[in-house]
């Protein structure tokens, strides 16, 4: 039989699995590594069960996604032609504002989720860094944008997930209350798995209370080590929701860098909110309307462009100052969140050094800051061809256990093969 | 999982004088009237001796524990100061017990990046004792806290009073070094709070001592806030208290804590020397407090109040300084030690529901103990949905313990039923095992095993806990396993 006629198997059987959802890619589509000629979008758990279970049974992989938005993450996958989509797993399915928690699908758009609990009084804290994100993409990918410091990393908001495991058995871990230690927290392992230990059917999520008080500010400061030391006492005040610190690189190597912008939201009781903003900044500042703080700094933090590399670099709060002046000089455009501490370097290549030589001379430099200790690397976007067989996961840690996982969670390495650390 | 660990015979004098060797033989225990109080831990029904007691001070001393104990075939089970109540620590079948209690030491504290490295066996209000000249401390508060140590709440996913706000263990626990039951060492997670990969430390954290042992954990330390008032507010009735909390949650604040203490908990405290001056005849006592910056107190403090009359508060104390609040708590965490006056033994139920649903399922609750003839009490952390009812008895009445017994198990499936859950904070071990199927399809408990054997695939570390087998749930059913025959 040719890899054709078993591909037209498989999508024989997932059609009569789940009805009306396989799609045909002609021509083939290209994501994450991978040629897709077909995609298939179940439109409920029973659906996406059925699919998997077909999917396991003929061994074909499958790249799994929601609404596609941070494909560019992770390794390019390994053998896959089809994608499974959760963009139909759409809705929410129990919502109890008296007690703040949400049950949604995972194809139910971030947006769509945010507008029905803000009507009720509350917010959904999952921050992505981008627009027009799913809930699944967003824990798939552990996803977080500049309100970290206030909503604490995704993991944070999750109370339970129903999952579909690669044999098309549907499972579930935790509930729906917000305290709960009975069995194994598998919800962490599946929050920044990238799709490939289960695909995410639904999940129970806890909201915050919208503040009584927003207020944006910003402040310029010329020297590093002003800039360093007042946005992590900035971070550090109570009603600090958002705090980061821009910049862009010298104009020409070795010219004097522009300032460095800090950008800062607090959200809480109003006494507290004004109190930090008058300490960040003495005798008022005209507030930034909107969401504009957090908007900037949501867009500074993935404006990369196709050729561009971007690194998120996980350091201590004491380390941040000298690791970002260095990237800097090397021409990183950064956002800097000072607690929890991370740098987005975001390097574009210059007209004349558009390769990949260039490429490897940040990533030289970024090798070089992770061996100096106490920094963790992802790379969240690589020009493709600087991309080859590196692992953007850098250094991952205890890949033996980490393949030991897999191994019990996806024997076969169906879902997103190879697109996880240590290849994975 | 093999079974092939099982322990059914006494160790030998070689195991033993080997694991001497390793830690010397003043940390090794075997005599039977020093494993005694290794037999349990504060679920003292589910007593089993142990073969031996290894207490190493060191990660290479724990490692070598683990590959003696693997070379004889010899299961083993994690430790820390044994106050679970749960049944995590319990050595079944003569398992070996590694109790980390002496590996004491405060490794660093890095007071600017906000972080500490402490061996296991650091008791959690040492930490914040330690560092509280740096302003600093460890937010997880078990009630247990002046005992357990950091590596047991690691196991058990610790949480307390002030998880409200500061969340449980795993929300403070950046690293861990852990001895895998192959004897291998592994450093899960990085103190910057992301390693690339999967979030082992966040599988690891209330794994329950069955995915290894923690031999260092690198924890999150949080400033003291500038200012806590502490309130206590006096209802005649429990479901009016919690409405209060509900209406607490829904204004937006986020209290430190929301603790209720029900009347028949406040008696036994007025009559016991933790007496914090509460009026016995009041319904229930919800202690509220909040921390933060000291400009929002009052106006925070105003808001609580205007909920709480339309509730029906009979009456509102806030404490005027430390040594009130410290009275007002005493109410709280002096209840499990006021019980204990009323009968020999204290069985402390954990079970969490939908916060909205607490004043239906604590009027059922009581009504389940009256039912059976118990005398039961409750206090809880109503700020998380998370229960307590405490009831007192006699282990020597075997009615009685039956009684405990089946009234335990109603009580779990009303919380089951509402949409809640088995355990909040003290965990599965072997109390809870072979009740996962009310809340769990057997695909769910699957895909627990499968992360448990990817870490411990042949059972070697602290089996028979957590995950219901078949030979399990003969283990644990209470009648097979002869409760009523613990010695006293």
């Amino acid at each position: 039989m040719s890899a054709e006629v078993g591909e037209q198997a498989t999508l024989d059987a997932l059609e009569a699995v789940a009805e009306g959802s396989v799609c045909l890619l002609d021509p083939p589509e290209r994501v994450a590594g991978s040629r897709l000629r077909a995609r298939v979008e179940p439109a409920d758990g029973e659906a996406l069960a059925g699919c998997l279970d077909v999917l396991s049974r003929h061994g074909e992989s499958v790249l799994v996604m929601g609404s596609g938005t941070r494909m560019h993450w992770g390794n390019p996958a390994r053998g896959v032609s089809v994608a499974l989509s959760s963009r139909r797993l759409n809705g929410i399915t129990e919502f109890d504002p008296a007690d703040g928690v949400i049950q949604v699908r995972a194809g139910t758009p971030l947006s769509e989720v945010s507008r029905r609990v803000e009507s009720e009084g509350w917010l959904l804290p999952l921050d992505s860094s981008g627009a027009g994100g799913t809930v699944g993409g967003a824990l798939a990918t552990a996803n977080c944008g500049p309100r970290q410091r206030g909503f604490g990393p995704v993991r944070d908001a999750v109370l339970g997930i129903d999952t579909v495991l690669a044999s098309g058995e549907r499972t579930r871990c935790g509930a729906r209350v917000v305290k709960n230690v009975t069995g194994y927290d598998l919800a962490k392992l599946y929050v920044g798995s990238l799709g490939t230990l289960a695909v995410i059917e639904k999940v129970w999520l806890r909201l915050k209370p919208i503040p009584a008080c927003v207020h944006q500010v910003e402040r310029s400061f010329d020297a590093v080590e002003d800039a360093f030391a007042q946005a992590l006492a900035a971070s550090r005040r109570s009603s600090a929701r958002a705090v980061g610190l821009v910049a862009e690189p010298p104009s020409v190597p070795g010219a004097h860098p522009g300032p460095w912008r800090l950008l800062a939201e607090f959200a809480g009781e109003e006494p507290t909110v004004r109190a930090d903003t008058e300490w960040l900044v003495p005798g008022g500042a005209p507030g930034v309307e909107g969401e504009g703080i957090v908007e900037e700094l949501r867009a500074r933090q993935v404006a990369c462009s196709e050729a561009g590399l971007h690194a998120r670099i996980h350091l201590l709060p004491g380390a941040l100052a000298g690791v970002a002046g260095r990237l800097r000089e090397r021409g990183a455009h950064l956002v800097v969140y000072p607690e929890p501490a991370v740098v987005h370097a975001r390097f574009e290549p210059e007209a004349d050094d558009p390769g990949p030589d260039g490429c490897d001379g940040v990533l030289g430099l970024l090798e070089e800051i992770r061996g100096a200790g106490a920094a963790e690397i992802f790379i969240e976007s690589l020009p493709a061809a600087a991309s080859g067989e590196r692992d953007v996961f850098a250094g991952a840690g205890c890949l033996e256990l980490m393949r030991a996982i897999k191994g019990r969670f996806d024997p076969d390495g169906i879902l997103n093969p190879g697109r996880f650390a240590g290849g994975i | 999982m093999s079974e092939k660990f099982s322990n059914p015979e006494a160790p030998s004098p070689i195991l033993i004088e080997r694991l001497s060797g390793v830690v010397g033989a003043d940390n090794c225990l075997s005599r039977p009237e020093e494993l005694f109080a290794y037999g349990c831990d504060g679920l003292t029904l589910d007593a089993h001796l142990p073969s031996a007691v290894v207490l190493p001070r060191t990660s290479d001393q724990v490692a070598e524990a683990v590959a003696i104990c693997r070379e004889f075939g010899h299961a083993f089970v994690p430790r820390g100061a044994g106050t679970g109540l749960s049944g995590g620590a319990v050595p079944l079948n003569g398992a070996v017990v590694i109790c980390c209690s002496r590996m004491q030491s405060i490794l660093e504290v890095d007071a600017d990046n906000r972080l500490a490295v402490v061996q296991p066996g650091v008791v959690n209000a040492h930490l914040s004792e330690a560092i509280r000249h740096l302003g600093l401390f460890y937010a997880p508060d078990p009630s247990s806290q002046q005992a357990c140590t950091i590596g047991g709440n690691v196991a058990e996913n610790s949480g307390g009073p002030h998880t409200l706000k500061y969340g449980t263990t795993t929300n403070h626990v950046l690293a861990v070094e852990m001895v895998l039951p192959d004897a291998s060492r592994v450093r899960l997670g990085s103190p910057t709070g992301f390693a690339p990969g999967y979030d082992l430390v966040g599988a690891a954290v209330g794994s329950e001592g069955t995915l290894g042992i923690v031999t260092e954990i690198t924890v999150r330390l949080v400033e003291i806030p500038e200012a806590v008032e502490t309130v206590l507010a006096i209802f005649d009735e429990v479901p009016a208290a919690c409405r209060l909390v509900g209406g607490i949650i829904r204004s937006g604040m986020v209290p430190a804590a929301l603790e209720v203490v029900d009347q028949r908990t406040i008696r036994a405290v007025e009559a016991s020397v933790y007496k914090a001056g509460l009026p016995t005849d009041a319904g229930a006592v919800l202690i509220i407090e909040l921390d933060g910056a000291a400009c929002e107190m009052d106006a925070q403090l105003q808001r609580i109040r205007e909920l709480a009359e339309g509730e029906g508060v009979r009456e509102m104390r806030v404490a005027r300084d430390a040594r009130e609040r410290t009275l007002f708590w005493r109410a709280r965490k002096g209840a499990f030690g006021a019980m204990g006056r009323l009968a020999p033994d204290l069985y402390v139920h954990d079970a969490v529901v939908p916060r909205a649903r607490l004043p239906e399922v604590l009027e059922e609750i009581c009504a389940i103990g009256d039912r059976h003839g118990l005398t039961l009490s409750n206090v809880f952390h109503a700020g998380d949905g998370n229960l307590h009812p405490n009831i007192s008895f006699d282990r020597r009445d075997p009615d009685e313990l039956a009684r405990v017994l089946a009234a335990g198990k109603e009580m779990l499936e009303l919380c089951v039923r509402v949409g809640g859950v088995l355990t909040g904070e003290h965990g599965v071990g072997t109390e809870k095992r072979d009740y996962m199927g009310m809340l769990f399809e057997p695909a769910d408990l699957d895909a627990m095993r499968r992360l448990r054997d990817a870490f411990n695939p042949d059972g070697v570390c602290n089996p028979g806990k957590l995950i219901p087998t078949t030979r399990a749930c003969t283990e644990s059913n209470p009648k097979a396993r002869g409760y009523d025959e613990v010695p006293l």
